[in-house]
């Protein structure tokens, strides 16, 4: 069987191409061929993926969409005779963009306008969660393809934890809709009102330059000194990040799937959360989760709380190991070997 | 504690300390643009300060980007004034557009109370 992969945009950094090159080398390890093909591509990983313009699949080939955006070279592949599988990987409402990153809001707002008319013209379409493909009128979930042996080894299980200072993380774009100026917030409150010497880790790669400085400054301003921001970091440098933690907060408004949450859970790290989108679904019970009345001074509380109980700290580790053991590599590689081998029989449906 | 009594718990101590939200930088969406925003965003006015080098070591390569903006600088003006033109005129027949529309309605409206 020959599939082949075409994603919306590759970059370096970004889940999608993380995934796209997981499921090709689970594709060779199947025995699959096919190549991996993106409208937009960043240099730095052409190598990995061709321009779609090269994409020329043989009759009876796979072609496995990955929709995270906007494209308008995408739609060519439409027009193609081959059957189809469409994964949506999420697309952010453009309304936490327009203020801040113009051009972002105007591929979002393109893109979940587009949408539908792909899962409509394919022939499955699935989410990486159920909130995902419920967007679209499906119900088919493809999950991320979590490896918890390529995170890195979590740490001692029975130990005293990270050493002092409390440090507390968040790992995802510096992006409007993640919410940094909320959790700054929140971590400000906190060390206010319970932990002068705490910390606040934000790992991730900021939209651009204006909205880096403008999360710098309020961090400075708030908390001069305690907040840190990273990125391009090695696996082995987020691994120790996420061993240092104390917690884990999320404060994002949208999530489609949320890859840093299961990370999270498999290094043992405490997970507080906005319950939004897709979210609830991945956490489960493992996850401390903010109803929408739930401002950062409640945030604040459960950081307190986290920090200061262990009995609550080993439940919820308990319950995030059994959350990242649902999200097991194998069981998705069986979901997603059984969509595409379902569609490339002719006339079967897949549930 | 058990999980489940984590979120009451610290309600309850949130509503008790009852802080104040530190103030600064604020993310907030934008539900609906106006057209007052939309005329702030037709006139363009692109940042020369964000032509930079992303590469390591690329202070000589942001000045050179920065000096080739500097000696385009008659054509990129041309570019921009044409470009604002176009979207000022769009913006303007729009908030002409919403304004008719608005009367339009306001007039069905006191057709059907009659």
């Amino acid at each position: 069987m020959r599939v082949h992969q075409v994603l919306s945009g590759a970059g370096r950094y970004d889940a999608v191409t993380t995934q796209a090159i997981a499921f090709r080398a689970l594709f060779t390890a199947w025995g699959w061929g096919g190549r991996d093909v993106a409208a937009n591509i960043d240099p730095r990983v052409a190598g990995e993926i061709a321009p779609i313009a090269t994409l020329q699949p043989a009759a009876g080939d796979l072609l496995l969409i990955h929709y995270s955006g906007y494209a308008p070279r995408l739609r060519s592949v439409l027009g193609l005779p081959n059957r189809k599988l469409l994964i949506s990987h999420n697309i952010t409402p453009a309304r936490w963009f327009w203020d801040h990153d113009p051009m972002a809001a105007v591929s979002c707002a393109l893109g979940r306008k587009q949408l539908p008319e792909f899962a409509a013209a394919v022939d499955v379409a699935a989410g990486v969660s159920l909130f995902n493909a419920r967007e679209l009128g499906s119900e088919t979930v493809i999950p991320i393809l979590f490896d918890p042996a390529q995170a890195g080894a979590p740490g001692p299980e029975d130990g005293p934890g990270p050493p002092a200072p409390p440090t507390i993380l968040f790992v995802g774009r510096i992006a409007p809709h993640k919410r940094q100026d909320a959790v700054i917030r929140a971590f400000e409150l906190y060390r206010r009102g319970h932990a002068p010497d705490a910390r606040l880790v934000l790992v991730g790669r900021p939209v651009n330059d204006t909205f880096e400085s403008a999360i710098r400054e309020l961090a400075g301003e708030l908390s001069p000194g305690a907040v840190t921001i990273e990125y391009g970091l090695a696996p082995q440098q987020l691994a120790e990040r996420y061993r240092a933690a104390h917690a884990f907060l999320c404060l994002s408004e949208h999530e489609g799937f949320c890859i840093p949450l299961l990370e999270a859970f498999h290094f043992g790290v405490p997970v507080i959360a906005r319950a939004v989108g897709g979210l609830p679904e991945v956490a489960g019970d493992a996850a401390l989760l903010l109803g929408e009345g739930d401002d950062e001074r409640v945030a604040a509380e459960l950081l307190a709380l986290v920090a200061s109980d262990a009995q609550l700290r080993a439940q919820l580790r308990e319950r995030g190991a059994r959350r990242v053991a649902a999200y097991a590599p194998e069981p998705t590689a069986r979901k997603l070997r059984t969509a595409l081998e379902s569609l490339g029989k002719p006339n079967r449906s897949i549930g | 504690m058990k999980p489940e009594e984590a979120l009451p718990a610290a309600r309850a101590a949130a509503a008790q300390r009852d802080a104040q939200l530190p103030a600064g930088f604020a993310i907030e969406p934008t539900e609906r643009v106006s057209i007052a925003q939309f005329v702030e965003w037709a006139a363009i006015e692109p940042d020369p300060s964000a032509m930079r080098s992303t590469r390591p070591l690329g202070a000589p390569i942001t000045f050179l980007k920065r000096q080739l903006l500097h000696v385009l600088r008659q054509y990129l003006r041309e570019l921009e004034a044409q470009q604002t033109r176009f979207n000022l005129n769009v913006v303007a027949r729009l908030a002409e557009l919403e304004e008719r529309v608005d009367k339009l309605e306001q007039r069905a409206g006191e057709r059907e109370r009659r």
